[in-house]
C-alpha cells in the first residue's frame, strides 16, 4: 500500500511515517502543506493519503479542501483525514459526495495502532471509517421524538458501528454475536428508521449518516 | 429648634462646596491667566508654539470641576477626548464652553467663593468679640469694618449683634452662594442640550467592541498555541507509545529509540505548555507590578541587559501582560539569535500609550519568518491595536519598538 502523508507538525509527521513503515507499509512521501501534498499525489499516484485538517497557511480547513481536490484529480484515491478535534461540518463536507474510500478520524486514535490500521485498510479497500466520536455526537444529539429513540440498546450499538463504517462481519466480531444476529438487527433498524436496506457498506454509511444528521436538534 | 439643625447641616455642606469651588476657581484663574498670556505672546511667535497647551489646560481644569460637581449633585458627563489637531481642538464646541467657563469661574466664581468663605469668618469673629474686646485698646475699634471706638461691654454687644447677623446670613445665604458658584459649571461643562448622548454612546460602543475584538483575538492566539503546540505534541506521544507497543512484539531493539522520542515530545509539550501559560498572565505581574516583573526578566537574561522603566501608575492587566510577553520574547531572541553582548530595554508611558523598545548590539538580520517568535509578538501587539516596528539591518544593531494603548 503506497501512502502520502500531509501533516504540518514535524514530530507527528515523522512519528506517523515511522509507525506505518514499521508495519511494512510504503510511505512514499511526507509533506507539510497542501501545495506539496497535491504535487506528491500527482507524482506518486499513491493508494492512500493521510491528511491533517489544519495546515498552513490559515490553519483552518486546508486539509479538507486539499483532500477534496486530491479526490477530484484521482477519484480512486482513498483519503483518511486526521483531526485534532471533532468538527461536524468537516465530516459532513468530506462525506457529502459519498463515503467510499473516505475516513475521518481523531488524531488520538492513531495511538491505538491495531484499530488505526484496521480503519486505514478499510478505507484503502474502498470502505469508510468515521470516528466513533462523530457518530456518538450524531446519536446523542438526535431529537427526542426521532425514530432513533425507538431503537433497542443493542440496535443502537449496531447502528453506531454501521455509521463508523464497519461491515457486518466486523460488527458481529465487535459485539460477540453471530453474523445472522447482526443481519437481523440491521433489518430491524432499517425498518424502524424507514430506510431501504442496503448491504453495500459504503452506501449504507452514507444513508445512516445523512439520516442521523437530519435527526439533529 | 428642630428646624435649625437641618438648616445648619445644609449651611455646613454649602460651606464645604464653597471651599471646593474656591479651589477650582483658583485653578480657573491660573488657566485664564495662562490663556491670556499665550494669546498675548502669539504676535511674538512664542505664543504659537504654546497654543496647543491651551485646550489641554482648559480641559484639565474643567475636568476637576466636573469631578467636583459630580461628587455633589447630578453627574456632569464630560465630552469625548480632545480632537487630535489644534485647529479642530480650538473649533471644538466643548473646548469653547470650557473657555467660557474658565472666564466666568476664574473671576465671578472666585469672587463668590471669597465672599462665601469670608461670611462665616466674620460671623465667628464678630460674634465672639465680647469675649476678647478687652484685649484691644478702645481706640483700635473692632474686627473688620468696626473702626469706631469700643467703650465697654455695651459697644461690644452691638458688634456681637452684627456677628449674629452674619451668622444668619451665612446660614441662609451660604448654600445659595454655593449653588450660584456651581451654576456656570453645570450649565457649560455638561453635554450641550442639543447634542444627543447617543453620539457618546455610539463612541463607547465602538471602543467596547474593539476591546472585545482584542479579547477574541487573544483567545484565538491561545487556542492556536495550545492546538498547534501542546496538543500536537501529545498526539505524537500517543502515536509513539502505540508504535512502541507494537514494536515490543516484533522488533524489541527499536523500543528504546521510540520511547526516547516519546519522552522528547513530552518534554517539548511541557515546555510549550509553560510558555503558553506564562503568556496568558504571568503571576509575577500581580506580585511585583510591571517594573518588578521586567526587572526579573532583565536579571535572568542570558545577555546582560540594562532596563529603564518609567511607567507611573498601572496599565490594564492585559496590556501589562502583553508588554511582559513582548520583552520576554525579545530577550529570548537576543540571547538565541543576535550574538549580542548587551541589550537595552526601555519602557515608558506617554499619555495613554505604553512605549517599549528593545535594542541590542548584535549582528542584526532578524527575520520574522524564521520562527523566531517575532510573528507571535506582532500578532499579540496587533490584538491590542498596538504598533510593532522592527529594524534589523545585516550587521546590526537590531531595534524593536512596540507601542500599546494603556487602556487606563
Amino acid at each position: 500500500m503506497r501512502i502520502v502523508i500531509a501533516e504540518d507538525d514535524a514530530l507527528l509527521r515523522e512519528g506517523l511515517a515511522m509507525l506505518l513503515r514499521a508495519e511494512g507499509l510504503d510511505v512514499v512521501a511526507t509533506t507539510d502543506s497542501p501545495g506539496p501534498f497535491l504535487s506528491a499525489i500527482d507524482q506518486y499516484q499513491p493508494d492512500v493519503a493521510i491528511v491533517d485538517v489544519r495546515m498552513p497557511p490559515t490553519h483552518t480547513d486546508e486539509g479538507i479542501v486539499a483532500a477534496v481536490e486530491a479526490r477530484k484529480r484521482q477519484p480512486k484515491l482513498a483519503v483518511l483525514v486526521l483531526s485534532a478535534y471533532v468538527e461536524q461540518a468537516f465530516a459532513t463536507d468530506l462525506l457529502a459526495h459519498g463515503s467510499s474510500g473516505l475516513g475521518y478520524m481523531l488524531k488520538e486514535r492513531v495511538g491505538r495502532v491495531d484499530e488505526f490500521l484496521t480503519a486505514l485498510h478499510r478505507v484503502a479497500d474502498g470502505g469508510t471509517a468515521v470516528d466513533p466520536e462523530v457518530v456518538g455526537q450524531l446519536l446523542s444529539r438526535s431529537r427526542p421524538d426521532s425514530p432513533v429513540s425507538r431503537l433497542s440498546a443493542r440496535e443502537r450499538d449496531v447502528l453506531g458501528l454501521m455509521a463508523e463504517g464497519l461491515g457486518n462481519a466486523a460488527i458481529a466480531e465487535k459485539l460477540f454475536v453471530t453474523d445472522g444476529a447482526v443481519h437481523k438487527h440491521i433489518r430491524s433498524i432499517f425498518a424502524k428508521l424507514g430506510l431501504s436496506p442496503d448491504d453495500r457498506a459504503d452506501r449504507r454509511v452514507t444513508a445512516v449518516l445523512h439520516y442521523l444528521n437530519d435527526q439533529r436538534k | 429648634m428642630p428646624r435649625l439643625l437641618p438648616r445648619l447641616r445644609i449651611a455646613v455642606d454649602g460651606l464645604e462646596h464653597i471651599v471646593g469651588g474656591l479651589g477650582t476657581a483658583l485653578l480657573a484663574l491660573v488657566a485664564l491667566a495662562w490663556t491670556v498670556l499665550v494669546l498675548l505672546a502669539v504676535p511674538v511667535g512664542v505664543g504659537l508654539l504654546l497654543v496647543p497647551t491651551v485646550p489641554r489646560v482648559l480641559r484639565a481644569v474643567a475636568d476637576r470641576e466636573r469631578a467636583r460637581l459630580t461628587r455633589w449633585g447630578p453627574p456632569v458627563v464630560g465630552p469625548p477626548p480632545l480632537p487630535e489637531g489644534i485647529r479642530d481642538a480650538l473649533r471644538d464646541p466643548a473646548v469653547r464652553c470650557e473657555a467660557g467657563w474658565v472666564g466666568i469661574h476664574g473671576t465671578a466664581g472666585f469672587f463668590l467663593g471669597a465672599i462665601g468663605i469670608s461670611l462665616p469668618i466674620y460671623a465667628v469673629e464678630y460674634a465672639s468679640f465680647p469675649l476678647w474686646y478687652r484685649a484691644l485698646e478702645p481706640e483700635d475699634g473692632g474686627p473688620g469694618f468696626i473702626v469706631w471706638r469700643i467703650d465697654g461691654f455695651a459697644d461690644a454687644a452691638v458688634v456681637w449683634l452684627i456677628g449674629a447677623l452674619f451668622v444668619a446670613i451665612t446660614i441662609w445665604l451660604g448654600p445659595a452662594i454655593a449653588r450660584l458658584q456651581a451654576l456656570p459649571g453645570r450649565r457649560l461643562l455638561g453635554p450641550p442640550d442639543d447634542v444627543d448622548l447617543a453620539l457618546r454612546v455610539a463612541e463607547l460602543t465602538l471602543t467596547r467592541a474593539a476591546a472585545l475584538d482584542a479579547h477574541a483575538v487573544e483567545l484565538r492566539r491561545i487556542e492556536r498555541s495550545l492546538h498547534d503546540g501542546t496538543q500536537n505534541r501529545l498526539v505524537a506521544v500517543n502515536v509513539l507509545i502505540g508504535a512502541a507497543r507494537r514494536a515490543t512484539d516484533r522488533n524489541p531493539a527499536a523500543v528504546a529509540d521510540i520511547l526516547d522520542r516519546a519522552q522528547e515530545a513530552t518534554e517539548q509539550a511541557l515546555a510549550e505548555l509553560r510558555s503558553v501559560v506564562r503568556g496568558i498572565l504571568p503571576p509575577v505581574l500581580d506580585d511585583r507590578g510591571l517594573a518588578g516583573a521586567l526587572a526579573g526578566l532583565a536579571g535572568t537574561s542570558a545577555v546582560p541587559c540594562e532596563l529603564t522603566v518609567d511607567v507611573p501608575g498601572r496599565c490594564a492587566v492585559s496590556v501589562e501582560a502583553t508588554a511582559y510577553f513582548v520583552v520576554a520574547e525579545a530577550l529570548t531572541n537576543v540571547a538565541k539569535h543576535s550574538g549580542a553582548t548587551s541589550a537595552r530595554v526601555i519602557v515608558r508611558r506617554e499619555g495613554d500609550r505604553l512605549l517599549l523598545s528593545v535594542v541590542d548590539d548584535g549582528k542584526g538580520g532578524a527575520d520574522e519568518t524564521g520562527g523566531s517568535g517575532l510573528g507571535g509578538i506582532r500578532q499579540r501587539v496587533a490584538a491590542y491595536d498596538g504598533r510593532f516596528m522592527m529594524s534589523s539591518p545585516t550587521g546590526g544593531p537590531t531595534r524593536m519598538d512596540v507601542e500599546l494603548p494603556c487602556g487606563s
